[in-house]
């Protein structure tokens, strides 16, 4: 064993520079899938670890002796919600909530960071007048992210604010026994919602890995049929993959860890549910780290030894070259089926369909991307009139695995955006909402709105209408005007706040919002997956052919012509495919569609097709100084 | 017989190493040249300087009568495309391509439609023995048969000289003397002249003339071809 260790080690140092080329294109793909991988994962991590900070504002209701009550409701400040948090205990020593030191006492408030910051650089009758005497700061635990605005008020147990019934996104008074609570509905639709991200981005993360350690195998390929040619094991050949494999994929797995950590700060400013992240929660815990450290070394040498039975079998296996056999028409029967199955499970439209539904049909389009290519290439041939035309086709006909490697990234983000494009509502369904009158439901007296409006020199008309008051401060109101007369307003109506119709609909498009912002994140990273995978595919490819490259050019071919057709060979699917694919994953996206078509989704997916192609072709541009330094020295042998 | 190709004073280092150093070469009208060396003699610098592939840090290279050693790069590839043919020991061929699409592909380089390339290319498979090969890979060659139609690629643009390095390298014997018939007589029946690097006495045996090259100089010229072949033991 030791033996083959220590050969294993002078092989992968001894391949000289482009044999380290490969290595580190392989080292390189291991670092961006783990790092990414480490995303996916503490993304759904991060919204359970929310889910969690924000549970005990979501009050369940006591089985046995209650020791507080608890109510919420929503507050305004500068177009941003305010969670007012009301508590009054109902026996003595009940147990303080998170992030506060104690219980607040009747008439205290604690404030989040956020909010304090606020309430001290506004001018105190537009938001500090609002809280009685403030006792403190609201502990990191009480809150979903940094940034949040919280307010903790103490009250009485008999206060009226705990007579009245909250609207719907609020807690009605409730007798609790614990502040455990619950995740609110909406943290577990995020929580869904993120699972679904990361299934989106973990596919073609695992396509991309698995091509990366085919890479190396591909290269070693020879190598490693000479030495079954002299007498090696299947088991020491297999060995000796497997441990180079291993070595590398652990060294990029370490550094991909690094590189995640790195990033985690960076990561943390996307903002979501109204801010960006404590960076504590986007760090996976350490058995997670353990756990990926682990599998994908392990997932990339079973990756190369599935890659090597061809030469393990028969030590001739890779020097013949033969057509391949064409690939079976089944696999397009596969997405053909998928595809019928879309329409027919819209009627039951729950997360886990949509989960299913998208990873058939990404399988699918796996399945079927090869004989799609295979066909692209044999009529690119059949037609080609000029030489590159020619080379492109044949060389997508005799591998179309490989070439859909190249595109698969493209293709299955390509899908992704086709999906979320349609799928993602837009903002603007919520349509334009009043945002120039005040509403307080409750019995509240116009006279005393009136005289305290006055006093706060707000100019407004009030009126009744039913059980509410309309405060209509007219359409040019200022932001000031507005917050100065929702802190004239605040306490009014005990329970209640004084909020426009755009302020009420504003957590709503928060979760519009948000999926717009995860679209992005999503189609982002699968986009760096397709460009690296497409970047490293085209290198390795330069590497595969470089004897051929270079005699080709030492026989005058200019490499203007060798570089179109690499260009064609990955453009002509690219386009192919990657519009297939959007086609594809519009189709299974309509059943789920929210609305009509939204035009911010359409801009999305546009740019990102555009990014995407743009980034394709530039990646594999990156090798032609490859392809130029492999073809300089053409000398066929070193004599 | 006219000049075809010569060399004057050809002159090439690699760092310390002196792979050249003045080396004067004529290569006539229709005259097939073998190159002999040891390894690392220089042989195969001299065959690169001569196509075109290397520039020489002194000396000229001058083809039917013009100066080519000076030109640029795009320049000096066109004319190993245009007037110069090569056959390598192995790996030329484009694995993807069939026989045929192999064989035409310098003349679609040159702007001949494809139909036209594929339809002069076929003209070579008879005469070099690869009737029925013309839609096989090259995986689906023999090692002789795939270095038939190296020579079917390197002759089919008509050029005026072919250049092999090592041709029947990867061959046995038997299979290696016949594609040397093949290529010299291909070759002179295209009234093209012939340059082989070999260290194959008996490769070189097939050709007009024999040069030697050793540490960088000419050491033999030898006018007349070699007539037998060395006995077995020999450094063959």
């Amino acid at each position: 064993m030791s033996a083959t260790l220590s050969l294993t080690w002078r092989l992968l140092r001894g391949g000289g520079r482009q044999g380290m080329l490969g290595t580190w294109l392989t080292f390189g793909a291991v670092v961006i899938s783990t790092a990414l991988l480490l995303f996916a994962v503490s993304a759904n991590l991060a919204f359970d670890a929310r889910a969690e900070h924000g549970a005990w504002r979501n009050p369940v209701a006591a089985e046995g002796d209650a020791v507080a009550i608890q109510a919420t409701r929503w507050d305004y400040v500068r177009d941003t919600p305010i969670l007012v948090v009301e508590l009054a205990a109902l026996k003595p020593g009940a147990p303080a909530p998170p992030g506060l030191p104690a219980f607040p006492g009747p008439g205290t408030t604690w404030l989040s960071p956020a909010l304090k910051d606020l309430a001290g650089e506004l001018p105190e009758e537009q938001l500090a007048a609002r809280f009685g005497q403030v006792g403190g700061e609201l502990g990191e635990q009480a809150l979903v992210l940094p940034s949040e605005l919280v307010a903790v008020v103490g009250l009485e147990p008999g206060d009226p604010a705990f007579k009245v019934k909250r609207d719907y996104g609020s807690a009605s008074p409730t007798r609790i026994a614990s502040f455990a609570g619950e995740p609110t509905d909406d943290a577990i639709a995020y929580q869904m919602l993120a699972l679904i991200g990361s299934v989106l981005m973990v596919v073609p993360l695992l396509v991309f890995g698995g091509a990366a350690a085919r890479l190396t195998v591909a290269r070693r390929d020879r190598r490693l049929a000479s030495l079954r040619l002299i007498g090696a094991t299947p088991g020491q050949v297999a060995g000796m993959t497997v441990a180079e494999a291993v070595m590398v994929a652990f060294a990029g797995a370490v550094a991909g860890t690094l590189l995640y950590g790195l990033a985690s700060p960076l990561l943390s400013r996307i903002p979501m549910q109204g801010g960006a992240w404590f960076v504590t929660d986007l760090l996976p815990p350490l058995w997670v780290m353990g756990l990926v450290l682990l599998a994908v070394p392990l997932l990339v040498g079973l990756s190369a030894v599935v890659g090597l039975r061809r030469v393990v079998v028969s030590p001739l296996g890779v020097a013949k070259r033969e057509t391949p056999p064409a690939m079976r028409f089944v696999r397009v029967i596969a997405l053909i089926a998928a595809l019928v199955m879309v329409p027919m499970v819209s009627r039951a439209t729950s997360v886990t369909v949509i989960v299913i539904v998208l990873g058939l049909a990404f399988l699918a389009i796996n399945l079927a991307g090869p004989w799609v290519v295979g066909l692209i290439g044999r009529i690119t041939a059949k037609r080609a009139r000029r030489a590159h035309q020619l080379l492109a086709g044949r060389r997508l006909v005799d591998d179309p695995r490989a070439a859909w490697r190249t595109v698969s990234g493209v293709a299955l983000t390509g899908f992704v955006a086709g999906f979320l494009g349609l799928l993602s509502p837009s903002a603007d369904l919520l349509g334009t909402r009043d945002a120039h009158q005040l509403r307080l439901s409750g019995n509240v007296s116009v006279t005393e709105a009136r005289d305290r409006l006055a006093e706060a020199k707000v100019k407004a008309t009030v009126e009744r209408r039913k059980d509410t008051l309309i405060v209509a401060l007219g359409t040019g109101v200022s932001q000031e005007n507005l917050d100065r007369a929702r802190t004239a307003l605040a306490g009014l109506s005990p329970g209640r706040s004084a909020s426009t119709e755009n302020d009420d609909g504003m957590v709503d498009g928060q979760l519009l919002t948000d999926i717009a912002t995860g679209t992005i994140v999503v189609l982002a990273v699968s986009f760096l997956v397709a460009i690296t995978s497409a970047g490293i595919t085209a290198a390795s490819s330069v590497l595969d052919r470089r004897q051929t490259y270079a005699l080709l050019r030492l026989a005058g071919t200019p490499l203007e012509v060798l570089d179109r057709a690499r260009r064609s060979e990955t453009l002509i699917p690219l386009v192919i495919m990657g519009g297939g694919s959007i086609a594809i994953g519009m189709f299974c996206a309509m059943p789920f569609m929210f609305a009509g078509m939204n035009v911010r989704g359409l801009v999305t997916l546009l740019t990102c097709v555009a990014v995407g192609f743009a980034g394709v072709m530039a990646a594999g541009a990156l090798s032609r100084p490859l392809l130029r330094s492999v073809t300089l020295n053409p000398a066929p042998r070193p004599d | 017989m006219s000049d075809v190709l010569s060399g004057h004073f050809l002159t090439k280092h690699f760092g310390h190493t002196t792979a050249l150093a003045g080396v004067d070469i004529t290569i006539r009208q229709e005259e097939a040249v073998a190159i002999m060396g040891p390894s690392g003699s220089g042989k195969s610098t001299l065959l690169h300087c001569l196509a075109g592939i290397m520039k020489p840090d002194e000396g000229e290279v001058h083809l039917m009568g013009h100066r080519v050693d000076n030109l640029g790069e795009r320049r000096r590839s066109e004319l190993r495309r245009t007037r110069f043919g090569f056959v390598f020991q192995f790996g030329q061929l484009l694995p993807e391509l069939p026989a045929e699409e192999n064989v035409a592909l310098p003349l679609m380089l040159g702007g001949v439609t494809r139909t036209q390339a594929v339809r002069q290319a076929r003209e070579w498979f008879a005469p070099l023995g690869l009737q029925g090969m013309e839609t096989r890979r090259p995986g689906e060659l023999s090692g002789g048969q795939a270095q038939r139609v190296a020579i079917a690629r390197a002759l089919v643009s008509r050029p005026a000289v072919v250049f092999a390095d090592e041709p029947t390298g990867a061959l046995d014997q038997t299979t290696g003397q016949e594609t040397m018939r093949l290529l010299v007589e291909a070759t002179k029946h295209n009234e093209a002249c012939l340059v082989v690097v070999t260290h194959d006495p008996n490769v070189a045996s097939w050709c007009d003339r024999t040069v030697e090259v050793r540490d960088g100089r000419l050491t033999a010229q030898q006018a007349t071809a070699y007539t037998t072949v060395l006995p077995a033991g020999g450094h063959a």
